[in-house]
């Protein structure tokens, strides 16, 4: 199984059936509210992979989905980090592109291995004044299932999902990671990055369509 | 000392020192901080030596796992995979108690006694379903609980990323493993038995991540940068014991053996 594609898929993937209650007050994202969130998207995200349109179809309906779910903004610059500020507007700009043409690539690229595939929600817990933590536990035919936890944080507003944890490891802190080693590397170059991300995009959208 | 020895010992000392990384200056906070985050200063080094264990795994223990998945079928490697983590009980059973993890350690010794009976030597992890899912600990996991650093990074070939604690822990974990001593005091038969455990444990484990590396090589950017990453977030999850899918009893406690089962199988 690709850990890492279906960390990808977390990303679009907060899927939930019931939401347990237990909400300590005082809590900026409510963790009934971030569950049902998550369970409403993950009904969504399902029915896109699980449909039986073409790859371009339901790419395009994932990458709806995604860019609704997912705070692609903040997640992007969280990534980035330091270099955000080292980078050109224009490198900004070209950055958040491929960075969300990465996010939906990576599932789209991969749709085959997503095909009846179920959630359902494990625990909820609360984790920080500000983020919830949503846990989910993920099916797929003849794999055992495994739990992602989903933190969700407002932003304007609205519920969005801001990371995926599998057995604590952190997607964004580990993306950050690889990342910043690609840009360090490269003598600090963005562009290094931008590079390295549009070969990427590249190479994936070549496995969609063989 | 030898005297032939000391050119060797200046020869590793230069190496050691021309494989460090460059401290960024005090006046880029930012780049300090990362530094300092990334915990690897002995990275130039670290990187020769994964390039090192990407040769071995290629040629040597990623097809040895491919022939071990493809000879055995799946519920026979679960048996394989539930026996060795049988064995490892004692040692996960030490360090729950060293951590004074008293329910933990009820649970791990309830899981060998049960498994070893019911379970057929450890072939069949019946615990689980008495309610007793199997957790993994290790002697890194308890140094660090008693409050030792993990020291800088380091990747070893073979065992994957690591750092002076948990790779100590590691030393302790064999030492304390009442197998070890069986095998060190057996005959020729014992003896050989021991080699095929080491070398079951670590078709096991290879094996189980399979596709988890694949895809790591494949999807990322730096798959070094992703791996120490990785490594140290789960080390420190699974020293908190915050995870929330129990990891395989059989984990070293070093290296990609801890760095993640893939989830779907077990």
């Amino acid at each position: 199984m690709h850990r890492r594609s279906l960390l990808a898929a977390a990303w679009a993937a907060p899927f939930s059936m019931v939401a347990l209650g237990s909400s300590p007050a005082r809590a900026e994202m409510d963790i009934n509210r971030a569950a049902n969130f998550i369970e409403a998207t993950g009904q969504e995200l399902v029915g896109a992979l699980n449909s039986r349109a073409p790859v371009a179809e339901r790419r395009q309906r994932v990458a709806a989905i995604l860019r609704r779910a997912v705070d692609v903004e903040g997640v992007g610059r969280f990534i980035l980090g330091r270099w955000w500020r080292t980078a050109s507007p224009a490198e900004q700009q070209e950055y958040m592109k491929l960075f969300e043409e990465t996010l939906i690539r990576n599932l789209s690229a991969r749709f085959g291995e997503y095909e009846g595939v179920r959630f359902s929600l494990g625990r909820s817990q609360q984790r920080t004044e500000d983020d919830a933590l949503v846990n989910t536990v993920i099916e797929r035919p003849n794999t055992a299932p495994f739990s992602l936890d989903w933190r969700v944080g407002e932003v304007g507003g609205q519920p969005r999902v801001v990371d995926v944890i599998a057995e604590g490891t952190s997607l964004r802190l580990t993306q950050r990671s690889e990342y910043s080693a690609v840009i360090s590397r490269n003598g600090g170059q963005v562009s290094a990055l931008l590079d390295a991300m549009r070969r990427q995009v590249a190479a994936l959208a070549a496995r969609e369509n063989p | 000392m030898h005297p032939y020895r000391r050119p060797l010992l200046l020869l590793l000392g230069m190496l050691a020192l021309s494989a460090c990384a460059t401290r960024p200056p005090a006046n880029e906070p930012e780049a300090l901080a990362e530094y300092e985050q990334t915990n690897d200063p002995l990275e130039p080094f670290n990187r020769t030596m994964y390039t090192v264990h990407n040769g071995i795994d290629t040629v040597l223990l990623r097809p040895a796992a491919e022939v071990y998945r493809f000879v055995l079928p799946q519920p026979v490697r679960t048996g394989v995979g539930n026996v060795l983590a049988n064995l490892r009980s004692p040692v996960i059973l030490l360090n729950d108690g060293l951590q004074g993890e008293t329910q933990r350690f009820g649970t791990t010794l309830g899981r060998f006694l049960l498994n070893t009976t019911l379970g057929v030597g450890g072939i069949f992890d019946v615990a689980k379903n008495f309610g007793l899912p199997g957790h993994t600990e290790d002697f890194g996991q308890t140094l660090a609980v008693w409050g030792l650093g993990e020291g800088p990074f380091l990747f070893i070939p073979v065992l994957g990323p690591s750092n002076p604690r948990d790779l100590t822990g590691f030393g302790l974990d064999i030492v304390s493993n009442p197998v070890t001593w069986v095998v060190a005091n057996g005959d020729n038969t014992i003896e050989n038995i021991g080699y095929g455990i080491t070398g079951l444990t670590v078709l096991d484990t290879r094996e189980r991540l399979i596709e988890t590396i694949d895809s790591v090589k494949e999807t990322s950017l730096d798959p070094y940068a992703t791996f120490r990453s990785a490594y140290r977030q789960r080390r420190q999850s699974e020293i908190r014991n915050s995870g929330a899918n129990p990891s395989s009893g059989n984990a070293w406690g070093t290296g990609l053996g801890t760095a993640g089962n893939p989830p779907g199988r077990n």
